[in-house]
């Protein structure tokens, strides 16, 4: 590998909602009980921020220590996004690994929360790198990174997937990972 | 999991190496040095909590480690406890990085940068503040440094932007392209920027000073009342002066900026200020923050004995070039349109004609308009800030400015573009007509992230959002002004308003219930003219409709063009009080609970979170931090000697005794120079001469070491086993200057500071 990539630190992974959107009102206090009933065994969950007013923005962040939860509304598609933002031991292969077993264990409780009616596929998946200094949005660093995406997201996810370059030139690299088409 | 098989190569530091300024680099240097020695236990808490506050490295809510739930505070747990960043702040928790942004200009590639370093670092999010500032929350401290190399890259810094010193320098966004400013401040604001930034004379302060400017006397743009020091521009006889006010402020006990010079040529502004500085930091409080503001000394003093020090103060300053030089050119930071002007285009939406007539502002120069942009409680999002740094580009240039209304002007709109660009805005959210207006609430962070919050400045106004817009339909109502604190520090700038709130706390049958103080008749108009005052609390579910009681009763009773604070001034206290009656008065917890929680929390209210207020500053005297600067270079020097490197390693060392020299001496209220030649004779005629240095043994034998240093040139040497002698030297020296700073106390008599210029060198 040519680049630093296995460096990048702070990597995000997103599952799109399915159905309506979530309920600010709802989902908030969700997130205060989280933090009271530390439901996060290996982290410190620190604080929820409401970013409901911004459109297309970070929605609604319960701030940890090692990662954040988001119900983000980026690209105006509401989803749950874990934000692994802490450096831990292992590499950028480690990091997604982690990330994508975060996300898919909030998926489950979510899913769990009795009225929040929350439903996340898991169909379509979308990875960021925020880390520029390692992980550049350029092609180079896509090539590096795909092969990566595809190996942690097939093992996370238990199917075939297909990585294609996601987000706009100036955001951060980011890799869109969808469900292979069968045979 | 496995460990990456090397370490980085690559660093920020290594990747803008040049293209950061050398002295910004530097100094981002050292603050990652202290940062690492705080972690090893060799500085101390309060020591460092100033050095990250004077980086803009800011607490937050709960970085006590304590969190109430609602039940009661309950412990949150970090990997680096119990190490601590400042007294009761733990290390690990998450803080707020203030980035100033002089005057509020920004440019796309600014903008691009902080939206980076927001997704990367915080919550993607960009908060406008009222002093034109970016703020990012939930930073780790040690992401800091190269946070702060990213910004130097692109011309930002964090340095100063808390802390007791001269805080973001603000001024009119429509300066330069305003229809009746008397002339254009940005160079000016500018030149104080650059002029005091890091300064001596600004560091001593016991509290923070903010600085303002304003084109014109009559409109609100600048606020210059309400400042430490505030200039207004005006031209006479085709010379340009400034209308100097200071010892403004609002916090708990607003007070309106007295006249220090009615006429103050613009040569004189920078060197005024300069007295101004310090007269403020000989004189100002140091020990009780409270009164520590300079406002309180104007009124200790008297305004007349203020000005006699300060024209004192500045018939002794030593010249300075950077006074005037800048005067040679000031049309350099002048704008320049990227597109032909135009009229603005006809459309059938309603929308847009609203926007047009609350949101674009005719520019001075014909075709052209400023367009306000209102960012809903002042949050842009990164990828908001992306393309908005996109249209910059496309339509109007580098011509940004963040407002105090925490809003975004882009400037050298052409009017033939304001049909396409709002349709842009629109899509990105930001279309929103009424700015500055009755629809366009501010608020200071409040509960959300402040340590120092009661009640929650930012779900009330995000409440308001939804009824305000409503109210602002009727011609009466909409140029009101409506800005909400967390508390009595006035951080929205609530006085100023035509209805203010500030978060307070009742007891309700035994439980705490969130309030507002209801703040009404303030002026914003005439730079602030006039400020509201507290006519009682009302419950903070209780707050929009008091607002909606107001304002529909004021346009009912309104006699012709009478406005609110005339209104308010007509019909009385004891009326507005019957007014507000009805919605006084919290219900119990059993009739409805909702009450009991504060807007957009779903925890029982409590004031637990309540921390203690970074704001302030820790009172740290400045030769504190000389003295830690001046060991970290010994390190340095240490470190490059061992290194191979012996002449650099020997410029370090000398180099760290001028550091804890010029710090002794500036302590004492000398004025010196960076330069080592100055140092060295000031610090001979007040400490060596003196004998102030000298200890009961050894007398000033360690004084020798740094007077010899300068006579032989010590430091030009490579010679390793002269080096090594250096730096037992310096180690010496530097151990000799924290006795002497021991000896002569944090607030020593200060040696004759207003001995005139041609008496000494050093002086």
């Amino acid at each position: 590998m040519s680049t630093t990539i296995e460096h990048a630190e702070r990597v995000q992974v997103k599952l799109y909602g399915e159905g309506a959107k979530l309920s600010e009102e709802a989902l908030v206090p969700v997130w205060h009980r989280w933090i009271s009933e530390r439901r996060v065994e290996d982290d410190t969950l620190i604080d929820v921020a409401d970013y409901g007013h911004v459109k297309d923005g970070p929605g609604i962040a319960l701030i940890g220590h090692g990662a954040d939860f988001f119900y983000d509304e980026g690209e105006g598609r509401p989803g749950l996004l874990i934000f692994r933002k802490r450096a831990f031991e292992g590499d950028l292969r480690a990091r997604l690994e982690d990330a994508f077993a975060r996300v898919l264990r909030a998926k489950s409780w979510l899913e769990a929360e009795p009225g929040l009616g929350a439903r996340f596929g898991s169909d379509e998946v979308l990875v960021r790198i925020l880390d520029r200094l390692h992980a550049p949005n350029d092609d180079a660093t896509f090539e590096a990174l795909a092969p990566i995406v595809r190996e942690v997201a097939e093992k996370a996810l238990g199917h075939a997937v297909e990585v294609s370059r996601a987000g706009t030139p100036k955001g951060p690299l980011s890799a869109r990972v969808r469900r292979a088409a069968e045979a | 999991m496995s460990a990456p098989k090397t370490l980085p190569t690559k660093t920020w530091k290594s990747e803008l190496e040049g293209r950061m300024p050398e002295a910004m680099a530097r100094e981002i240097d050292v603050f990652e040095g202290q940062i690492a020695l705080r972690k090893q236990g060799k500085i101390d808490e309060r020591l460092f909590a100033e050095t990250r506050l004077r980086r803009g490295v800011y607490g937050q809510r709960y970085d006590n480690g304590l969190r109430d739930d609602g039940t009661g505070p309950k412990p949150l747990t970090f990997p680096s406890d119990p190490l601590t960043k400042g007294p009761d702040t733990v290390w690990d928790a998450p803080g707020m990085q203030r980035i100033k942004v002089p005057y509020g200009k920004l440019s796309s590639e600014q903008l691009e940068i902080l939206a980076e370093l927001a997704e990367e670092l915080s919550d993607a999010i960009l908060h406008i503040t009222t002093r034109q500032d970016i703020q990012l929350h939930f930073i780790h401290i040690e992401d800091a440094p190269d946070m702060h190399r990213r910004l130097a890259a692109v011309g930002l810094t964090t340095r100063e932007a808390c802390g007791n010193s001269v805080r973001n320098i603000t001024a009119c966004q429509f300066a330069g392209v305003c229809n009746d400013e008397s002339f254009d401040v940005t160079p000016y604001a500018e030149a104080m920027t650059r002029f005091l930034l890091g300064h001596p004379d600004v560091q001593e302060f016991g509290r923070k000073f903010k600085i303002a400017f304003s084109g014109c006397d009559d409109h609100p743009c600048g606020l210059v009342t309400f400042h430490d020091l505030g200039a207004v521009a005006f031209v006479e006889d085709g010379k340009r002066y400034f209308k100097v006010v200071v010892g403004g402020g609002l916090g708990a006990v607003p007070v309106t900026a007295k006249v220090l010079a009615e006429k103050c040529p613009e040569e004189e502004l920078l060197p005024l200020t300069q007295a101004v500085s310090r007269v403020f930091a000989r004189l100002g409080e140091k020990q009780s923050r409270a009164r520590a503001r300079v406002k309180f000394l104007v009124q200790k003093l008297g305004i007349d004995e203020f000005k006699r020090l300060v024209a004192e103060e500045r018939e002794a300053l030593r010249d300075d070039p950077r006074w005037t030089e800048y005067l040679g050119n000031l049309a350099i930071l002048d704008e320049k349109p990227i597109r032909p002007g135009g009229a603005i285009p006809q459309s059938p939406s309603p929308r847009f004609r609203a926007w047009v007539e609350t949101n674009l502002r005719p520019q001075a120069q014909p075709g052209y308009y400023v367009a306000t942009l209102t960012t809903p409680l002042g949050d842009l999002s990164s990828d908001q800030a992306r393309s908005l740094a996109d249209l910059a580009r496309r339509y109007t240039g580098d011509a940004m400015r963040l407002t105090v209304e925490q809003n975004l002007c882009f400037r050298w709109l052409s009017g033939t573009d304001a049909l396409a660009f709002w349709e842009e805005v629109e899509a990105l959210g930001l279309g929103d007509p009424g700015a500055s207006t009755l629809a366009d609430p501010t608020s200071c962070p409040g509960t959300d992230t402040c340590k120092l919050g009661i009640s929650s400045s930012r779900g009330l106004t995000a409440q308001l959002r939804k009824s305000l817009p409503v109210l602002a339909e009727d011609p009466a109502l909409r140029g009101l002004r409506v800005k909400t604190s967390g508390c009595f520090n006035s951080c929205s700038q609530h006085h100023a308003a035509d209805i203010g709130f500030l978060g307070v706390s009742r007891n309700v049958g035994g439980r705490k219930v969130p309030h507002f103080n209801v703040v009404l008749g303030g002026q914003w108009s005439q730079n602030a003219k006039s400020y509201g005052l507290v006519v009682g609390a009302v419950p903070s579910k209780n707050a929009p409709k008091a607002v909606e009681l107001l304002t529909r009763t004021y346009a009912a009773e309104r006699q012709g063009e009478e406005a609110f604070h005339e209104w308010i001034s007509r019909i009385g206290k004891a009326r507005i009080r019957a007014l507000l009656e009805s919605v006084s008065k919290a219900p119990s917890y059993e009739e409805d609970p909702s009450f009991y929680r504060d807007w957009g929390n779903p925890r029982e209210y409590s004031t637990g979170d309540l921390g203690i207020g970074e704001c302030a500053g820790e009172i740290v005297p400045w030769v504190e931090f000389g003295l830690t600067t001046a060991e970290q270079e010994t390190y340095e020097a240490q470190d490059l000697h061992d290194a191979g490197e012996h002449a650099a390693a020997a410029a370090k060392a000398f180099a760290s005794m001028v550091t804890a020299a010029k710090s002794l001496v500036r302590h004492l209220g000398g004025q010196v120079r960076d330069d080592a030649e100055d140092v060295v004779a000031a610090f001979d005629k007040h400490f060596v001469k003196t004998e102030l240095f000298f200890d009961p043994f050894v007398k000033g034998k360690f004084a020798e070491f740094f007077l010899r240093a300068w006579a032989r040139r010590s430091f030009e040497t490579d010679d390793p086993e002269r080096v090594h002698a250096l730096l037992d030297e310096a180690r010496l020296f530097l151990e000799a200057c924290h006795a002497c700073y021991q000896r002569v106390g944090a607030t020593p008599t200060p040696i004759t500071t207003l001995a005139p210029h041609a008496a000494s060198p050093a002086e």
